[in-house]
């Protein structure tokens, strides 16, 4: 015979539907951190989405251009020539990029247009159905920003008091979807001829290259540079909103366990006072409480993890436009809040058994 | 005396620890909803503050283009003159915009939007310049949040476009969650990135109302977009509402179940430990009907309890959010609490749900045995 009684468990699966209500609680508090987590992630792998397909090593732009969204560089057209007269430059080409706001159902809907010469790179690097444009007033579009407006081949869309044909339908950056068109018809939309925002360079030798550019007046920025500004950039609206949710989950998760492991306690104070009256000590009675309160971490963890599953789904499902990204780190960091939680929601009831008579095993209830 | 004894309440509040982590818990759930939604409101507020605050009656743009934020809008220089020409029109000013990056010279930087206006009437630039003066040739004008985060001084050199501009003075209300904002002659922004000009600023002859000077300025202009400045400003906050909507929504309903689970969890906690009592109840005649009640009020108790909690908190981290990042303006409004407030009831009721059924099905007998 086996000489000890597992309280905590039974104590907790005395009321399975606590329990189960408990463990929802945290699962979803666990999952909000995972979901918090996982855009993050999302955001950081979205914002590099161009520059890991266009195959370019080297962006040159204006003086004092540090981004690839939002950045406003205008640069002479004849910059391209200036950039393939290096002797080690492969190629370069001209590409035009900025955010617009296109107006789609009664919705305002960001959109970053590239303008590329047809032939040459930094276009559409894939395509999810059609071709790539051909003339100045064809498009491909985000196959996002065609699904979530119910967009095909062959309608138009209208930009800054121009219509275009959507022959096909390709990328999409985080949050906002590509509108590939020609450049010259970015040119045409900006007022702006003979100019382009970025001249792409594929080098073996992006040291050498970017040193000599650098002497002519222009910023020259690596896919590594751009990654971290323009996530800089966006990272500055959400970090704290994300930061403030992340916190308040955490807060939510202790609290739940504590109430839940608090209630399992009170409710059999008189079992816990016989426990005390027949020589029940502190730590045991202390190890007590933070059994219960790993044991319902540890549910709501378990049910935080499928929840997260199945809420990743949904959300990718219902809104393609987010990225939900799971990663080592962020599993990492969803048990270990789970465990923390589980420490901290410990105090209260902890206390309560401390503060136990007894004689209180002789009261009624 | 009354000769009541509201039940629900003395039943929550019995252990005032338990019932302290229940509302917090509430209280917690629904302040992730609040401040959320706070941070949008906020973000809505500073974004439009540059038209709300505007002398203009009326904003022309490229057509298709009816935000600021996010925009490209490009204008032949001649449609300020085409404009001067409508009936009704008192001024005409352009407004060259395009969005960079504001260096300052320990090498922090922010994104910016940067505005080029006619400093002589000053009716494109700032509503309120706060230190220094409206800036002269390669001067500018630095919003005083963003110069507070970089540390820049009137006198200092920024770059701005890739070129160097000296601080000539600091603006307020420029800054937002995502930019700020620098204001730079027109001549200088011609200088750097061409004639064409963004906006037209427009106002009204006395008598002439804005709606009334946009129809005519429609009819009379081609290629172009025509607002009020209320339509302006409502058209870009339409832009942060409707890029923050889907993650509002997402991060609203999780907060929401959390706060269902909580109150569900509240509830069945109260009534588990209190069955004996709800015999007795039920013993001295008390009907099903009665016993709904008493755990619907304490559904009611718990929500109410934890909006009260939830506002007070999101007043206090609002606060103190803003105060530590000053890009951030948190604005926690009534609507926003009536919201949160009517949603609290709805899972309130379905939380009720939970124990309701332990309730009505407890044996009278229970109030004779010993627990």
């Amino acid at each position: 015979m086996h000489g000890t009684v597992p309280l905590a468990r039974r104590n907790l699966l005395d009321e399975p539907r606590r329990l189960l209500v408990a463990a929802a609680g945290v699962g979803l508090a666990v999952m909000l951190i995972l979901v918090l987590d996982g855009l993050w992630a999302g955001i950081r792998a979205g914002v590099t989405v161009y520059e890991d397909n266009v195959g370019a090593d080297l962006y040159v732009a204006q003086a004092g251009t540090y981004n690839f969204y939002g950045a406003s560089s205008r640069i002479p057209a004849s910059t391209v020539d200036v950039v393939s007269g290096d002797p080690d430059v492969e190629w370069a080409v001209p590409v035009r990029a900025f955010f617009s706001i296109v107006d789609l159902h009664d919705r305002k809907v960001p959109v970053v247009v590239i303008g590329s010469v047809p032939g040459q790179r930094g276009g559409p690097w894939e395509l999810a159905s059609g071709s790539v444009p051909a003339s100045d007033d064809q498009v491909v579009v985000g196959r996002v920003l065609a699904r979530r407006h119910n967009l095909d081949i062959g309608d138009s869309i209208d930009l800054m008091g121009r219509r275009f044909t959507i022959v096909g339908t390709g990328s999409d950056a985080f949050m906002a979807s590509f509108v590939f068109m020609t450049h010259t018809a970015t040119d045409e939309l900006l007022a702006a001829p003979a100019t382009t925002s970025f001249v792409l360079v594929r080098t073996a030798r992006p040291d050498a290259v970017r040193t000599r550019l650098e002497g002519g007046g222009y910023a020259v920025l690596d896919r590594d540079q751009l990654a971290v500004n323009d996530f800089e950039l966006i990272a500055r609206a959400y970090a704290v909103p994300m930061r403030f949710m992340t916190g308040v989950a955490f807060v939510i998760g202790s609290l739940v366990i504590a109430l839940s492991a608090y209630s399992a306690i009170a409710d059999r104070r008189r079992e816990y006072g016989i426990v005390k009256a027949i020589g029940g000590h502190g730590r045991y009675l202390l190890g007590l409480a933070v059994r219960q309160t790993m044991m319902i971490a540890a549910a709501g963890l378990l049910a935080g993890a499928v929840m997260f599953l199945a809420g990743r789904s949904v959300i990718t499902w219902v809104r393609p436009q987010f990225t939900v990204v799971t990663t080592g780190t962020s599993l990492a960091r969803a048990l270990g809040a789970a465990i923390i939680m589980g420490a901290f929601a410990a105090v209260f009831p902890a206390r309560r058994l401390a503060r136990l008579e007894p004689a209180s095993a002789y009261r009624g209830g | 005396m009354t000769g009541r004894v509201s039940l629900a309440r003395k039943n929550l509040f019995q252990d005032r620890r338990r019932a302290a982590m229940a509302i917090s818990g509430v209280g917690a759930a629904l302040l992730l909803v609040l401040v959320l939604d706070g941070v949008v409101a906020g973000a809505m507020r500073s974004v439009t503050a540059y038209m709300r605050t505007s002398p203009a009656d009326v904003f022309i743009s490229q057509e298709d283009v009816r935000t600021l934020h996010m925009s490209q809008s490009v204008l032949p220089p001649e449609t300020v003159e085409a404009a001067r020409l409508v009936h009704g029109v008192a001024w005409v000013e352009g407004l060259r915009y395009t969005s960079s990056i504001v260096e300052a010279p320990g090498g922090g930087r922010r994104f910016t939007y940067v505005l080029g206006y006619e400093t002589a009437t000053g009716r494109g630039g700032p509503r309120r310049i706060t230190d220094g003066r409206p800036p002269g040739p390669a001067e500018a004008l630095v919003d005083a949040t963003a110069a507070g985060e970089l540390g820049i001084d009137v006198g200092d050199t920024v770059v701005v476009l890739g070129q160097p501009f000296s601080v000539s003075g600091l603006s307020s209300n420029g800054t937002n969650i995502v930019n700020t904002t620098v204001f730079v002659r027109s001549e200088d922004f011609a200088r750097l990135r061409g004639p064409s000009i963004a906006y037209v600023l427009v106002g009204a002859e006395p008598g002439v109302s804005a709606t009334e000077l946009t129809r005519r300025l429609d009819e009379s202009l081609s290629g172009v977009t025509v607002q009020t400045r209320a339509e302006f400003a409502r058209q870009e906050a339409k832009l942060v509402n409707d890029m923050a909507a889907d993650v509002m929504r997402i991060m609203s309903i999780i907060g929401f179940l959390i706060a269902l689970a909580v109150v569900a969890l509240t509830l069945l906690t109260a009534t588990l430990g209190k069955l004996r009592e709800y015999g007795v109840v039920k013993a001295l005649g008390a009907s099903s009907g009665r016993l709904a009640v008493i755990v619907a009020a304490q559904a009611g108790w718990s929500v109410g309890l934890g909006l009260v909690v939830a506002v007070g908190l999101a007043l206090v981290t609002g606060a103190a959010i803003s105060a530590l990042t000053p890009n951030l303006d948190i604005v926690i409004g009534v609507r926003s609490v009536v919201r949160t407030g009517l949603g609290a009831l709805v899972i309130g009721a379905f939380a009720a749900m939970v124990p309701l059924r332990r309730v009505m099905t407890v044996d009278p007998a229970t109030a004779f045995r010993r627990p």
